[in-house]
Protein backbone atom coordinates (compact mmCIF):
# COMPACT_ATOMS: atom_id res chain seq x y z
CA UNK A 1 0.00 0.00 0.00
CA UNK A 2 1.23 3.37 -0.89
CA UNK A 3 0.79 5.71 1.79
CA UNK A 4 -0.94 8.96 0.70
CA UNK A 5 -1.51 12.27 2.35
CA UNK A 6 -5.38 11.73 2.09
CA UNK A 7 -5.62 8.86 4.07
CA UNK A 8 -6.97 8.20 7.12
CA UNK A 9 -4.27 8.19 9.82
CA UNK A 10 -6.11 5.92 12.17
CA UNK A 11 -6.78 3.28 8.57
CA UNK A 12 -2.70 3.43 7.77
CA UNK A 13 -2.46 2.35 11.78
CA UNK A 14 -5.31 -0.72 11.46
CA UNK A 15 -3.27 -1.96 8.50
CA UNK A 16 0.16 -1.96 10.15
CA UNK A 17 0.35 -1.28 13.44
CA UNK A 18 4.34 -1.41 13.12
CA UNK A 19 3.32 2.34 12.21
CA UNK A 20 2.71 3.34 16.04
CA UNK A 21 5.80 4.09 17.21
CA UNK A 22 7.09 5.91 13.77
CA UNK A 23 4.34 8.37 14.16
CA UNK A 24 5.10 8.81 18.34
CA UNK A 25 8.15 10.24 17.19
CA UNK A 26 6.61 12.85 15.16
CA UNK A 27 4.79 13.31 18.55
CA UNK A 28 1.55 11.91 17.25
CA UNK A 29 0.08 9.67 20.01
CA UNK A 30 -2.72 7.04 19.74
CA UNK A 31 -5.97 9.25 20.27
CA UNK A 32 -4.94 11.33 17.64
CA UNK A 33 -8.86 11.43 16.35
CA UNK A 34 -10.54 11.26 12.52
CA UNK A 35 -8.76 12.97 10.62
CA UNK A 36 -6.26 12.57 7.61
CA UNK A 37 -2.40 12.87 7.43
CA UNK A 38 -2.40 15.70 6.02
CA UNK A 39 -5.11 17.37 8.42
CA UNK A 40 -3.00 16.00 11.54
CA UNK A 41 0.04 17.06 10.31
CA UNK A 42 -1.44 20.57 9.79
CA UNK A 43 -2.53 20.81 12.89
CA UNK A 44 0.64 20.00 14.95
CA UNK A 45 3.30 21.62 12.03
CA UNK A 46 4.56 18.30 11.00
CA UNK A 47 6.28 18.64 7.28
CA UNK A 48 3.81 16.34 5.52
CA UNK A 49 6.29 15.15 2.70
CA UNK A 50 8.59 13.60 5.71
CA UNK A 51 6.18 12.30 7.24
CA UNK A 52 5.07 10.40 4.11
CA UNK A 53 8.45 9.43 2.75
CA UNK A 54 9.34 7.78 6.62
CA UNK A 55 6.07 6.23 6.81
CA UNK A 56 6.59 4.66 3.54
CA UNK A 57 9.93 3.56 3.92
CA UNK A 58 8.64 1.91 7.10
CA UNK A 59 5.83 -0.02 5.38
CA UNK A 60 6.54 -0.95 2.34
CA UNK A 61 10.68 -2.53 1.60
CA UNK A 62 10.37 -2.02 -1.95
CA UNK A 63 9.74 1.95 -1.74
CA UNK A 64 12.23 4.18 -2.51
CA UNK A 65 11.55 7.95 -1.25
CA UNK A 66 13.03 9.75 -4.38
CA UNK A 67 10.33 11.94 -4.92
CA UNK A 68 9.99 13.77 -1.80
CA UNK A 69 13.93 13.93 -1.29
CA UNK A 70 13.82 17.76 -2.52
CA UNK A 71 11.40 19.04 -0.10
CA UNK A 72 12.24 19.19 3.27
CA UNK A 73 15.08 20.41 5.36
CA UNK A 74 17.86 18.07 6.65
CA UNK A 75 17.81 18.91 9.88
CA UNK A 76 14.01 17.37 9.84
CA UNK A 77 15.80 14.12 9.10
CA UNK A 78 18.64 14.00 11.96
CA UNK A 79 16.04 15.18 14.53
CA UNK A 80 13.79 11.93 13.45
CA UNK A 81 16.77 9.62 13.85
CA UNK A 82 18.26 11.18 17.33
CA UNK A 83 14.66 10.67 18.43
CA UNK A 84 14.65 7.31 17.01
CA UNK A 85 17.88 6.24 18.35
CA UNK A 86 16.72 7.65 22.48
CA UNK A 87 13.98 5.00 21.73
CA UNK A 88 16.28 2.22 21.00
CA UNK A 89 18.83 2.76 23.67
CA UNK A 90 16.71 3.89 26.55
CA UNK A 91 13.60 1.94 25.48
CA UNK A 92 13.89 -1.18 23.73
CA UNK A 93 17.50 -2.20 24.69
CA UNK A 94 16.69 -1.93 28.87
CA UNK A 95 13.59 -3.48 27.97
CA UNK A 96 15.48 -6.85 26.78
CA UNK A 97 17.75 -6.50 29.18
CA UNK A 98 15.44 -6.60 32.04
CA UNK A 99 13.50 -9.67 30.20
CA UNK A 100 16.92 -11.36 29.88
CA UNK A 101 17.74 -11.09 33.96
CA UNK A 102 14.37 -12.36 34.71
CA UNK A 103 14.86 -15.10 33.08
CA UNK A 104 18.40 -15.66 34.35
CA UNK A 105 17.03 -15.19 37.98
CA UNK A 106 13.95 -17.57 36.72
CA UNK A 107 16.44 -20.42 36.36
CA UNK A 108 19.32 -19.69 38.51
CA UNK A 109 23.10 -18.64 37.90
CA UNK A 110 23.55 -21.91 36.40
CA UNK A 111 22.18 -22.05 32.54
CA UNK A 112 25.05 -21.69 30.46
CA UNK A 113 23.20 -21.06 27.33
CA UNK A 114 21.29 -18.23 29.33
CA UNK A 115 24.48 -16.53 30.79
CA UNK A 116 26.17 -17.11 26.81
CA UNK A 117 23.43 -15.50 24.85
CA UNK A 118 23.30 -12.90 28.22
CA UNK A 119 27.01 -12.21 27.54
CA UNK A 120 26.53 -11.98 23.49
CA UNK A 121 23.60 -9.47 24.08
CA UNK A 122 26.07 -7.13 26.54
CA UNK A 123 28.46 -6.89 23.99
CA UNK A 124 25.82 -6.35 20.90
CA UNK A 125 24.55 -3.32 23.14
CA UNK A 126 28.27 -2.09 23.38
CA UNK A 127 28.74 -1.90 19.58
CA UNK A 128 25.18 -0.71 18.86
CA UNK A 129 26.17 2.28 21.28
CA UNK A 130 29.52 3.12 19.50
CA UNK A 131 27.25 2.90 16.25
CA UNK A 132 25.28 5.36 17.18
CA UNK A 133 27.49 7.33 19.27
CA UNK A 134 29.32 7.98 15.75
CA UNK A 135 26.53 8.66 14.01
CA UNK A 136 25.37 11.33 16.82
CA UNK A 137 29.03 12.99 17.29
CA UNK A 138 30.43 12.48 13.49
CA UNK A 139 27.80 12.48 11.00
CA UNK A 140 24.78 13.97 12.02
CA UNK A 141 27.24 17.04 13.28
CA UNK A 142 28.55 17.35 9.55
CA UNK A 143 25.37 17.44 7.86
CA UNK A 144 23.86 20.01 10.03
CA UNK A 145 27.10 22.31 9.68
CA UNK A 146 26.63 21.85 5.86
CA UNK A 147 22.80 23.16 6.02
CA UNK A 148 24.14 25.85 8.19
CA UNK A 149 27.19 26.45 5.61
CA UNK A 150 24.67 26.14 2.67
CA UNK A 151 22.97 28.77 3.72
CA UNK A 152 25.75 31.03 4.55
CA UNK A 153 27.20 30.21 1.40
CA UNK A 154 24.31 31.31 -0.19
CA UNK A 155 25.01 35.16 1.11
CA UNK A 156 28.58 35.29 0.78
CA UNK A 157 30.06 33.04 -1.28
CA UNK A 158 32.74 31.05 1.00
CA UNK A 159 33.65 28.04 1.81
CA UNK A 160 34.00 26.07 4.82
CA UNK A 161 37.32 24.33 4.69
CA UNK A 162 36.65 21.93 7.30
CA UNK A 163 33.56 20.45 5.75
CA UNK A 164 35.24 19.70 2.32
CA UNK A 165 37.73 17.11 4.07
CA UNK A 166 34.26 15.08 5.26
CA UNK A 167 32.10 13.56 3.09
CA UNK A 168 28.60 11.65 3.16
CA UNK A 169 30.17 8.77 0.80
CA UNK A 170 32.59 7.84 4.26
CA UNK A 171 29.69 7.51 6.21
CA UNK A 172 27.97 5.14 3.43
CA UNK A 173 30.58 3.34 2.59
CA UNK A 174 30.71 1.69 6.44
CA UNK A 175 27.86 1.72 7.51
CA UNK A 176 27.29 -1.42 9.12
CA UNK A 177 24.56 -4.09 9.60
CA UNK A 178 23.27 -3.26 13.45
CA UNK A 179 20.69 -6.22 12.89
CA UNK A 180 22.57 -9.07 11.92
CA UNK A 181 23.59 -10.07 15.56
CA UNK A 182 19.69 -10.19 16.62
CA UNK A 183 18.89 -12.23 13.83
CA UNK A 184 22.02 -14.98 15.87
CA UNK A 185 20.29 -14.16 18.76
CA UNK A 186 17.03 -15.59 17.68
CA UNK A 187 18.27 -18.33 16.36
CA UNK A 188 20.14 -19.44 19.66
CA UNK A 189 17.04 -18.69 21.23
CA UNK A 190 15.08 -20.63 18.95
CA UNK A 191 17.07 -23.48 18.58
CA UNK A 192 19.15 -24.00 21.29
CA UNK A 193 17.65 -22.67 24.63
CA UNK A 194 16.84 -24.86 27.10
CA UNK A 195 13.92 -25.01 29.08
CA UNK A 196 15.71 -25.31 32.95
CA UNK A 197 13.74 -23.17 35.55
CA UNK A 198 12.00 -23.54 38.89
CA UNK A 199 8.95 -22.31 36.96
CA UNK A 200 8.33 -23.12 33.36
CA UNK A 201 5.58 -21.49 32.78
CA UNK A 202 6.55 -18.45 33.82
CA UNK A 203 9.97 -19.21 31.53
CA UNK A 204 8.11 -20.11 28.39
CA UNK A 205 5.95 -16.78 28.63
CA UNK A 206 8.94 -14.44 29.56
CA UNK A 207 11.39 -16.10 26.42
CA UNK A 208 8.33 -15.11 24.69
CA UNK A 209 8.38 -12.09 25.12
CA UNK A 210 11.85 -11.57 24.71
CA UNK A 211 11.60 -13.26 21.32
CA UNK A 212 8.77 -10.58 20.83
CA UNK A 213 11.07 -7.81 21.37
CA UNK A 214 14.05 -8.86 19.18
CA UNK A 215 11.53 -9.51 16.29
CA UNK A 216 10.39 -6.26 16.81
CA UNK A 217 13.98 -4.49 17.20
CA UNK A 218 15.65 -6.04 14.03
CA UNK A 219 12.14 -5.18 11.75
CA UNK A 220 12.91 -1.25 13.22
CA UNK A 221 16.14 -1.50 12.84
CA UNK A 222 16.21 -2.47 9.38
CA UNK A 223 13.89 0.29 8.70
CA UNK A 224 15.74 2.55 10.21
CA UNK A 225 19.14 1.78 8.45
CA UNK A 226 17.28 2.21 5.30
CA UNK A 227 15.84 5.02 6.26
CA UNK A 228 19.36 6.46 6.68
CA UNK A 229 20.46 5.02 3.36
CA UNK A 230 17.76 5.90 1.43
CA UNK A 231 16.91 9.06 2.78
CA UNK A 232 19.54 10.77 4.41
CA UNK A 233 22.51 9.86 2.25
CA UNK A 234 21.25 10.76 -1.08
CA UNK A 235 19.89 14.26 0.57
CA UNK A 236 23.56 15.00 1.99
CA UNK A 237 25.24 13.94 -1.38
CA UNK A 238 22.99 16.52 -3.23
CA UNK A 239 24.10 19.01 -0.79
CA UNK A 240 27.71 18.53 -1.07
CA UNK A 241 27.19 18.66 -4.85
CA UNK A 242 25.63 21.97 -4.43
CA UNK A 243 28.34 22.98 -1.43
CA UNK A 244 31.41 22.05 -2.84
CA UNK A 245 31.21 22.26 -6.62
CA UNK A 246 30.40 25.96 -6.90
CA UNK A 247 33.72 27.60 -5.58
CA UNK B 1 19.86 -32.13 2.13
CA UNK B 2 17.66 -29.35 3.52
CA UNK B 3 19.47 -26.48 3.95
CA UNK B 4 18.03 -23.33 2.29
CA UNK B 5 17.39 -23.08 -1.83
CA UNK B 6 18.03 -19.68 -3.63
CA UNK B 7 15.43 -19.35 -6.53
CA UNK B 8 15.87 -16.49 -8.92
CA UNK B 9 12.75 -15.80 -10.86
CA UNK B 10 12.46 -14.03 -14.17
CA UNK B 11 9.22 -13.18 -14.98
CA UNK B 12 7.67 -9.54 -16.52
CA UNK B 13 4.45 -9.58 -15.29
CA UNK B 14 3.29 -8.13 -12.14
CA UNK B 15 0.47 -10.22 -11.58
CA UNK B 16 3.00 -13.59 -11.62
CA UNK B 17 5.61 -12.12 -10.30
CA UNK B 18 3.67 -11.48 -7.03
CA UNK B 19 1.90 -14.53 -7.07
CA UNK B 20 5.07 -16.95 -7.61
CA UNK B 21 6.22 -14.79 -4.20
CA UNK B 22 3.43 -16.06 -2.57
CA UNK B 23 4.11 -19.29 -3.43
CA UNK B 24 7.65 -19.55 -2.57
CA UNK B 25 6.82 -17.52 0.61
CA UNK B 26 4.50 -20.69 1.75
CA UNK B 27 7.16 -23.37 1.43
CA UNK B 28 10.15 -22.81 4.07
CA UNK B 29 13.47 -23.79 3.12
CA UNK B 30 13.03 -21.83 0.18
CA UNK B 31 14.20 -18.82 -0.62
CA UNK B 32 13.68 -15.93 -3.29
CA UNK B 33 16.56 -14.30 -4.35
CA UNK B 34 16.09 -11.97 -6.84
CA UNK B 35 13.87 -11.18 -9.32
CA UNK B 36 14.53 -10.35 -13.06
CA UNK B 37 12.09 -8.90 -15.47
CA UNK B 38 13.96 -10.76 -18.46
CA UNK B 39 15.13 -7.47 -20.34
CA UNK B 40 18.44 -6.50 -18.34
CA UNK B 41 21.28 -6.47 -20.46
CA UNK B 42 24.21 -9.57 -19.66
CA UNK B 43 21.44 -11.23 -17.99
CA UNK B 44 22.81 -14.81 -18.54
CA UNK B 45 25.80 -13.13 -16.26
CA UNK B 46 23.76 -11.69 -13.65
CA UNK B 47 21.84 -15.18 -13.16
CA UNK B 48 25.03 -17.19 -12.97
CA UNK B 49 26.56 -14.55 -10.37
CA UNK B 50 24.17 -14.96 -7.83
CA UNK B 51 24.73 -18.75 -7.61
CA UNK B 52 20.85 -20.16 -7.74
CA UNK B 53 19.46 -23.41 -7.05
CA UNK B 54 16.91 -23.25 -8.54
CA UNK B 55 15.29 -20.51 -11.73
CA UNK B 56 11.96 -20.06 -12.68
CA UNK B 57 11.39 -19.02 -15.98
CA UNK B 58 8.29 -17.55 -17.94
CA UNK B 59 9.51 -17.82 -21.58
CA UNK B 60 7.90 -14.90 -22.54
CA UNK B 61 9.84 -12.21 -20.13
CA UNK B 62 13.01 -13.57 -22.15
CA UNK B 63 11.22 -12.84 -25.74
CA UNK B 64 13.60 -13.38 -28.46
CA UNK B 65 16.61 -13.91 -26.31
CA UNK B 66 15.00 -17.29 -25.03
CA UNK B 67 16.68 -19.82 -26.91
CA UNK B 68 20.16 -18.09 -26.59
CA UNK B 69 19.91 -17.73 -22.78
CA UNK B 70 18.24 -21.76 -21.89
CA UNK B 71 20.98 -23.12 -23.78
CA UNK B 72 23.30 -21.81 -21.73
CA UNK B 73 21.92 -22.51 -18.48
CA UNK B 74 21.00 -26.03 -19.52
CA UNK B 75 24.83 -26.54 -19.45
CA UNK B 76 25.50 -25.62 -16.23
CA UNK B 77 25.53 -27.95 -13.50
CA UNK B 78 23.18 -27.98 -10.54
CA UNK B 79 21.07 -25.75 -11.57
CA UNK B 80 17.11 -26.55 -11.77
CA UNK B 81 15.01 -25.11 -14.18
CA UNK B 82 11.88 -24.40 -13.60
CA UNK B 83 9.11 -23.32 -16.75
CA UNK B 84 6.49 -21.26 -16.07
CA UNK B 85 4.13 -22.36 -19.05
CA UNK B 86 0.76 -22.19 -20.03
CA UNK B 87 -1.15 -25.43 -21.56
CA UNK B 88 -0.74 -23.81 -25.17
CA UNK B 89 3.17 -23.62 -24.32
CA UNK B 90 4.73 -25.51 -27.89
CA UNK B 91 6.89 -28.38 -27.42
CA UNK B 92 10.19 -26.39 -28.85
CA UNK B 93 9.99 -24.52 -25.56
CA UNK B 94 8.27 -26.82 -22.82
CA UNK B 95 10.96 -29.51 -23.65
CA UNK B 96 13.56 -27.46 -22.53
CA UNK B 97 12.02 -27.47 -19.02
CA UNK B 98 12.94 -30.82 -16.86
CA UNK B 99 10.31 -28.90 -14.38
CA UNK B 100 7.20 -27.23 -15.28
CA UNK B 101 4.87 -24.53 -13.18
CA UNK B 102 1.52 -25.07 -14.71
CA UNK B 103 -0.15 -21.26 -15.80
CA UNK B 104 -3.85 -23.18 -15.13
CA UNK B 105 -2.41 -24.96 -11.94
CA UNK B 106 -4.95 -24.65 -8.38
CA UNK B 107 -2.62 -23.27 -5.56
CA UNK B 108 -2.60 -26.76 -4.05
CA UNK B 109 -0.74 -28.36 -7.27
CA UNK B 110 1.23 -25.48 -8.17
CA UNK B 111 2.96 -25.83 -4.67
CA UNK B 112 3.50 -29.51 -4.92
CA UNK B 113 4.91 -29.17 -8.04
CA UNK B 114 7.72 -26.70 -6.39
CA UNK B 115 8.08 -28.68 -4.15
CA UNK B 116 8.97 -30.80 -6.40
CA UNK B 117 10.92 -29.61 -8.66
CA UNK B 118 13.16 -27.69 -5.88
CA UNK B 119 14.34 -31.67 -4.30
CA UNK B 120 11.54 -32.70 -1.95
CA UNK B 121 14.14 -32.94 0.93
CA UNK B 122 14.45 -28.80 0.77
CA UNK B 123 11.23 -28.17 1.56
CA UNK B 124 10.41 -31.12 4.08
CA UNK B 125 12.93 -33.73 5.05
CA UNK B 126 11.36 -36.84 4.07
CA UNK B 127 13.59 -39.39 5.29
CA UNK B 128 15.34 -39.46 9.14
CA UNK B 129 19.16 -39.49 8.06
CA UNK B 130 18.65 -36.85 5.13
CA UNK B 131 17.15 -34.67 8.05
CA UNK B 132 20.04 -35.29 10.25
CA UNK B 133 22.54 -34.42 7.95
CA UNK B 134 21.67 -31.16 7.01
CA UNK B 135 21.31 -30.33 10.62
CA UNK B 136 24.33 -31.96 12.31
CA UNK B 137 27.65 -30.08 11.36
CA UNK B 138 30.48 -32.74 9.73
CA UNK B 139 33.42 -33.12 11.00
CA UNK B 140 35.26 -30.74 8.79
CA UNK B 141 32.71 -27.87 9.46
CA UNK B 142 33.31 -28.67 13.00
CA UNK B 143 37.14 -28.50 12.23
CA UNK B 144 36.77 -25.19 11.00
CA UNK B 145 34.18 -23.58 13.17
CA UNK B 146 36.80 -23.96 15.63
CA UNK B 147 39.24 -22.15 14.23
CA UNK B 148 36.62 -19.41 12.43
CA UNK B 149 35.64 -18.14 16.51
CA UNK B 150 39.47 -18.14 17.00
CA UNK B 151 38.92 -14.86 15.22
CA UNK B 152 41.34 -16.69 12.13
CA UNK B 153 40.72 -15.19 8.62
CA UNK B 154 39.73 -17.57 5.81
CA UNK B 155 43.62 -17.81 4.64
CA UNK B 156 44.54 -18.48 7.91
CA UNK B 157 42.02 -21.34 8.09
CA UNK B 158 43.07 -22.59 4.53
CA UNK B 159 46.36 -22.85 5.46
CA UNK B 160 46.15 -24.45 8.89
CA UNK B 161 43.83 -27.46 7.55
CA UNK B 162 45.41 -27.77 4.09
CA UNK B 163 42.28 -25.95 2.30
CA UNK B 164 41.60 -23.82 -0.19
CA UNK B 165 40.62 -20.58 0.30
CA UNK B 166 37.52 -21.46 -1.57
CA UNK B 167 36.98 -24.38 0.13
CA UNK B 168 37.07 -22.44 3.63
CA UNK B 169 34.40 -20.30 2.56
CA UNK B 170 32.24 -22.92 1.02
CA UNK B 171 32.13 -24.50 4.21
CA UNK B 172 31.85 -21.41 6.59
CA UNK B 173 28.73 -20.89 4.32
CA UNK B 174 27.21 -24.08 4.99
CA UNK B 175 27.70 -23.71 8.49
CA UNK B 176 25.74 -20.47 9.15
CA UNK B 177 23.21 -21.77 6.67
CA UNK B 178 22.81 -25.53 8.62
CA UNK B 179 22.60 -23.00 12.07
CA UNK B 180 21.05 -19.66 10.95
CA UNK B 181 23.89 -17.83 12.68
CA UNK B 182 25.47 -14.83 10.51
CA UNK B 183 28.15 -13.62 12.85
CA UNK B 184 31.67 -14.40 14.23
CA UNK B 185 30.45 -14.40 18.14
CA UNK B 186 26.91 -15.54 17.20
CA UNK B 187 29.30 -18.46 16.32
CA UNK B 188 30.98 -18.96 19.06
CA UNK B 189 28.02 -18.46 21.33
CA UNK B 190 27.02 -21.67 19.19
CA UNK B 191 30.78 -23.31 19.47
CA UNK B 192 30.87 -22.34 23.64
CA UNK B 193 27.38 -24.10 23.99
CA UNK B 194 28.18 -27.35 22.67
CA UNK B 195 31.74 -27.87 24.00
CA UNK B 196 33.22 -27.21 20.78
CA UNK B 197 35.77 -24.99 22.06
CA UNK B 198 36.80 -24.33 25.61
CA UNK B 199 36.37 -21.12 26.98
CA UNK B 200 40.36 -21.00 28.43
CA UNK B 201 41.06 -21.81 24.40
CA UNK B 202 39.74 -18.26 23.66
CA UNK B 203 42.23 -15.15 24.14
FE1 LIG C 1 21.13 5.54 13.19
FE1 LIG D 1 22.96 3.54 11.41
Amino acid sequence: MLIVREMKLADVIHHDYNLVPVINRFDISLGFGDGTIREICEERDVNVEFFLSILNTFHDVQYFPKDYLKSFPVSLIINYLRKAHSYYSDEKIPEIKLLISKLIRLSGKNNKTLNLISNFFNDYCNEFAAHLLREETIVYPYVLSLEKALAEKNDNGLVDMELMKYSITTYEADHEDVEEKLFDMKSLMIKYLPLESSDNLMFEEISYSLLRELFVLEKELSEHSRIEDLILVPKVEGMEKHYKSGR
Amino acid sequence: MGALKNIILVENNFLLRSGIEGLILELPGLLLKEVFDGKEKNLYRKLINKKPDVIIIDPNALGHNFISIISKLQEEAGIMLIGLLGSDCPENISSRFKNHLPLEGNKHLLLQKLREACGKDAVYPTNKKTQADSRLLSAREIDILREVVKGLTNQDIADNLFLSIHTVMTHRKNISRKLSIKTVSGLMVYALMNNIVDINEMG
